[in-house]
């Protein structure tokens, strides 16, 4: 038996009022909340809809609950037992078809250390280089 | 040149012993048995003997026995035979209840006429605290390193959040202007930002000016021009690798002036092109960014300096340089150069 946490309900409830149901489905992990608010504002400006998590089990949690989740974009440096870049392995594995986006103040961190296909950001971020990595990543995965 | 003085054997054993007993680095005098002739009082300071226990004493059993390593008193049998001699030899000196210490020894044999008489000289070097010091300093260097990543990644997520919020904050406020202005300090702050990206990539608090500007531009690119087709920037930078701090302001003087220049350059779709152009020359630099679009206003009035040009112009005597403004037919010029004008003044005013 598995209950949703309440972060991604509210989201879900705001989706289905201003949102088609069939948008492709990105889930944002981020512990920041500023910075989660503003990640989750760029999935909607790229036209999808948003879901988020605090940290890595949340975000497992969620991906657990529902099967629509084409794209996750997360953090590296997270509190809880997981950091981003485990998850992001742990995301290849158990759900492979999933699309892995990752962004990092560390500027060791590499696509080298990702799964493959995966993208790397460093942080602060270009809004507009991720806008348009999602919609190719989507896109391409949609044919 | 030192006169060779012929002593009697006698005068110049004694005068060895003198020398000996004194040295402050712990030195042993051995005969051909390998028994204690002679010790410094540092020897016997150093590795805690009882100096009246020393004299004829067999080296093996000086201490308490820990001298007794069977390659060291192989060593030094062959060093007393005169089939080797000892130039650095390492050891580890293990002592109860004592650290350990990493001592070198070097020993020389004694040349005298009277071959009967073998000496051997021993002189140890205790290097525990030259490896304590050195295993401080890697140390150091270390925590130093992940200071410094640990540093670059709290400025990297610090940036994230304020450009974040600028961002989220331009999206929601209802004025164009003000979501410009907002949009502008946003630029601002990624201009910052993509220096210190290079500056995590690099060691030295240095930037390869390239590939920053060529990555800034990029990003300005990105997130300001909206049809590719219509607008584009070249870069065009040589291979100067420059301070962090210089590097800084000349990203904020290209934010500024390509911002400047895609807002007021090309109205109404107009096709074109941003250049950004460096070149040094020794000391002397100039930075410029020029447009093909409709030019300035001609009428001086309508020129109202805004608060990029204030940046510009701030940033530019920062750096000592002077900025000007050429009408390029099409287009602006802007350029800002360095040069060590007072230098050049000096050499020809030197007499020849």
């Amino acid at each position: 038996m598995h209950f949703e946490r309440p972060v991604s309900r509210t989201i879900r409830r705001q989706s289905e009022i201003s949102m088609s149901p069939n948008k492709p489905v990105v889930l944002v992990v981020e512990d920041h909340t500023l910075i989660r608010q503003a990640a989750l504002d760029i999935v909607n400006l790229a036209g999808f809809e948003a879901l988020e998590a605090r940290n890595a089990d949340e975000a497992i949690k969620i991906l657990e609950s529902r099967a629509d989740i084409r794209l996750v974009f997360t953090d590296v440096e997270m509190p809880g037992t997981m950091d981003g870049l485990k998850l992001v392995h742990y995301i290849r594995d158990r759900w492979p078809p999933i699309k892995i986006m990752v962004a990092s103040g560390r500027a060791i961190v590499g696509e080298s250390q990702l799964p493959a296909g995966a993208r790397f950001f460093s942080k602060p971020y270009d809004e507009a280089s991720i806008i348009g990595t999602m919609k190719v990543m989507l896109t391409a995965s949609a044919i | 040149m030192v006169a060779p003085i012929t002593l009697h054997p006698e005068t110049a054993l004694s005068l060895m012993l003198a020398v000996i007993s004194s040295s402050s680095t712990p030195l042993l005098l051995l005969n051909k048995e390998l028994r204690v002739v002679a010790a410094s009082a540092s020897f016997c300071r150093a590795f805690g003997i009882d100096p009246g226990s020393m004299p004829g004493q067999e080296f093996a059993k000086v201490g308490a026995g820990e001298w007794a390593m069977p390659q060291l008193t192989s060593l030094l049998e062959a060093t007393a035979s005169g089939a080797a001699e000892i130039e650095a030899y390492e050891i580890d000196l293990h002592r109860k209840g004592l650290p350990v210490c990493h001592l070198i020894i070097r020993a020389h044999k004694l040349d005298y006429s009277d071959k009967s008489q073998v000496l051997l000289l021993m002189a140890v070097a205790d290097m525990t605290k030259a490896k304590a010091d050195d295993k401080f300093k890697d140390d150091l260097v270390r925590q130093k390193d992940i200071l410094l990543r640990e540093v670059q990644h709290r400025v990297a997520n610090s940036l994230q959040i304020i450009a974040s919020v600028l961002m989220q904050s331009a999206r929601k406020v209802q004025s164009d202007e003000t979501r410009g202005h907002l949009q502008d300090a946003h630029h601002r702050v990624m201009s910052i930002a993509a220096v210190q990206q290079q500056l995590a990539a690099s060691t030295l608090g240095n930037v390869e000016l390239a590939p920053y500007l060529i990555q800034l531009c990029k990003s300005l690119s990105a997130s300001m021009v909206h049809d590719h087709e219509q607008l584009s920037i070249k870069v065009d930078v040589d291979d100067s690798i420059i301070d962090a701090d210089v590097s800084v302001s000349l990203g904020l003087i290209v934010t500024e002036l390509v911002i400047n220049a895609l807002k007021h350059a090309f109205p109404e779709h107009r096709h074109g092109i941003i250049d950004v152009f460096y070149r040094a020359h020794g000391q002397n630099w100039t930075l410029s960014v020029s447009d093909d679009g409709v030019g300035m206003p001609e009428n001086a009035n309508d020129k109202k300096p805004g608060l990029g040009t204030n940046i510009v112009e701030a940033l530019a005597k920062r750096l000592d340089a002077e900025v000007v403004i050429t009408t390029a037919h099409p287009g602006t010029k802007v350029s800002i150069a360095h040069s060590q004008i007072a230098m050049v003044e000096n050499v020809i005013l030197e007499p020849a």
